[in-house]
């Protein structure tokens, strides 16, 4: 090579010394442009061009005059100029040429496929290098995903990383959520659309190869690649990019950048999934939390014990289906010879629940203490504990007022069920309803009744959690086996009765879990 | 995040400093070349881009700073960075960039590791 320089070329010298080690990027370039120029004044022409050839496309390297285009295809013409065409290089000249394969044009053609495979290296040294920040991406996001489960700033960082490592202009981060696609991030480029749906016929063409990208969620692109995000096959969102940039503008992504963008996809899935478990388990804390400030607010309002009524035994006994529950009881003094007792229970379970029980307590001691038993008292109770919930709140209650000189109960019944009375020789006597459930609709009507217990005589408010546990095939436990029980075990001492309807509800329904709330309230008049 | 680059500049004696804003891609990196061999023909030597409204910057945007940097060898200037995120921080040196522009934490930092080079 180096014997050639000399014989055929004025300066060898520069030659050797460009061709060797250590000249810095762009001095080959640069004596090319001095090379061609006195190429082209040692023929007398007006000017030449030497480029370099790629994929077809030929690219300026070193040119004599500006006259010559920067690129041209392959079967596109340099107006008045003449194209030779030398393996992978073009000698574009003006004028004529007659000499077009002297050894000299073969070296400028020689010079100019060093100077291409070392841009190409150069450019493969660079893609390597850059492979590894890919790897990194991945590690990193698979890190953030590990440090922390904030959707947003996630989502974000998938994004970048998908964005600058395809070299797209721009791309969009939709998650799945109640049956469409809602952009979580955006970066670049024009607008994209906030939503759409999940059956949106665009979906699948999105997905495809070479999807339309007039149908794009992403405005104004060119050249669009969207990958789903999965989890266990599931979509949960989509990952879109657009516009692969290279020096030379925007064009089509590659095989290789699907399955790149296919990657962050998939950390976007664990991160989804991650944060999805996190507010679930966050969720179910905070309703744990509430359940159990719920449940000490509920054993508060309920009596720590029964208070001793003269001449009367009493009981009251309330368990919860859950941690919280919709019953309230209640048996406490009014004044001089007069108790009053109740069994409530409120719609609904949980802390809701909890605080319409609260309610019912205080308008019970606020109003209850000042009216006696009656329509009024029905009404203004109803219409507090309508003003106080939502719409979809009630409560039913059985209210009784005893006397307990004369054994006298007046009794409201607010769409409960019907209190028991048996009487000491075996009969049984129900305390139906007056009226309807406490807070149901404004202005509701009431009315009240009473009887009178004599000796021996039990009588026994209850909530529906009793009558209405269930065996396996659903058959209730029913009044009449509540009122058979009660009056084979009249006579027993109040615990034992209690007893004995705990275990008539657990054997009847055959250890199935307590589907409501419990509540029995004990009252007998003892044998003078 | 809007899609072009913006940029400003500030010149100070002998120093030159140019903030970005946004994504440093092909439009991006073009811009920024453009700027800065304009301050190169007016004489400046040192040059500073501060990367702190720049999230994000792709392969050809880090082949233009390349570029920038081997134009600044040639006319033996000197090229830093500072406010780089963490993410770009770790692309410029697996990208070879560490190796022949300074790297700083924050502005004051860069502008006296400049100055005191001679």
């Amino acid at each position: 090579m180096t014997r050639l320089l000399d014989s055929h070329c004025r300066d060898a010298t520069a030659w050797r010394a460009l061709l060797g080690a250590g000249r810095r990027a762009g001095d080959l370039r640069l004596a090319l442009t001095e090379r061609l120029a006195a190429w082209v004044a040692d023929r007398g022409l007006p000017a030449a061009a030497l480029y370099a050839v790629t994929d077809g496309v030929a690219q300026r390297v070193a040119a004599t005059g500006a006259s010559f285009p920067e690129r041209f295809g392959r079967d596109e013409q340099v107006p008045g100029a003449t194209i030779f065409a030398l393996p992978a290089v073009r000698l574009v000249v003006q004028g004529a040429l007659p000499d077009a394969e002297s050894p000299e044009t073969w070296l400028l053609a020689a010079g100019v496929r060093i100077h291409q495979l070392e841009r190409q290296l150069e450019e493969q040294h660079f893609q390597a290098r850059f492979r590894g920040v890919e790897l990194e991406a991945l590690y990193d996001v698979g890190l953030a995903i590990a440090s922390t489960l904030d959707l947003e700033s996630l989502g974000e960082e998938v994004l970048l990383r998908a964005v600058s490592l395809l070299d797209a202009r721009c791309g969009a981060l939709y998650l799945l959520e109640d049956g469409r696609y809602r952009l979580l991030r955006h970066l670049g480029g024009g607008e994209a659309e906030q939503a759409f749906d999940r059956d949106d016929a665009r979906i699948q063409d999105l997905l495809a190869r070479r999807p339309d990208c007039r149908r794009s969620p992403l405005a104004d692109v060119a050249h669009l690649l969207a990958v789903p995000v999965e989890i266990e096959g599931q979509p949960r969102g989509l990952l879109l990019v657009a516009d692969k940039e290279s020096r030379r503008g925007v064009g089509p992504f590659a095989a290789d950048d699907r399955r790149t963008l296919s990657l962050f996809a998939n950390q976007a899935a664990i991160a989804l999934e991650n944060a999805k478990l996190h507010r679930l388990a966050l969720e179910k804390e905070r309703l744990e939390r509430e359940m159990e400030l719920a449940a000490e607010i509920q054993q508060r309002l309920l009596p720590k014990a029964m208070p001793t009524v003269p001449c009367f035994d009493v009981a009251g006994w309330n368990r919860p289906a859950r941690q919280v529950g919709g019953d309230y009881y209640d048996l406490r003094q009014l004044g001089d010879h007069r108790w009053t007792l109740v069994v409530g229970d409120v719609t609904g379970k949980g802390m809701p629940a909890a605080l319409l029980v609260s309610t019912l307590r205080t308008a019970l001691r606020l109003l209850g203490d000042r009216m006696a038993i009656g329509p009024e008292l029905g009404e203004q109770l109803s219409k507090h504990i309508f003003d106080s919930s939502s719409s979809n709140k009630f409560i039913t209650m059985i209210l009784g007022e005893l006397d307990d000189n004369t054994g006298v109960v007046r009794y409201l019944n607010a769409g409960h069920n019907p209190g028991v009375l048996v009487r000491a020789a075996g009969d049984v006597e129900t305390l139906a309803s007056g009226g309807m459930p406490l807070g149901l609709l404004p202005g509701a009507r009431f009315a009240d009744a009473s009887v009178r217990l004599e000796a021996g005589d039990l009588l026994c408010f209850y909530s529906d959690g009793i009558t209405e546990a269930a065996d396996a095939s659903g058959d209730e436990l029913g009044l009449d086996r509540l009122s058979d029980l009660l009056v084979a075990s009249r006579a027993r001492p109040l615990p034992e009765v209690m007893h004995a309807i705990d275990d008539a509800v657990s054997v009847f329904s055959q250890g199935l879990p307590q589907g409501d709330d419990q509540t029995v309230v004990l009252v007998r008049r003892r044998s003078a | 995040m809007s899609e072009s680059l913006k940029l400003s500049l500030d010149r100070r004696d002998g120093l030159a400093i140019v903030y970005t804003d946004g994504y440093i891609n092909n439009q991006g990196g073009e811009e920024i070349a453009r700027v800065a061999y304009e301050l190169i023909d007016e004489g400046y030597k040192k040059l500073l881009l501060n990367l702190q409204g720049t999230k994000i910057v792709n392969s050809i945007g880090i082949s233009i700073l390349i570029e920038i940097i081997e134009k600044m060898i040639e006319i033996d200037g000197s090229l830093a960075f500072c406010y780089l995120t963490p993410t770009i921080h770790k692309t410029f040196h697996i990208m070879g960039l560490a190796q022949y522009a300074g790297i700083h934490e924050d502005e004051p930092t860069a502008i006296r590791a400049l100055t005191a080079e001679a």
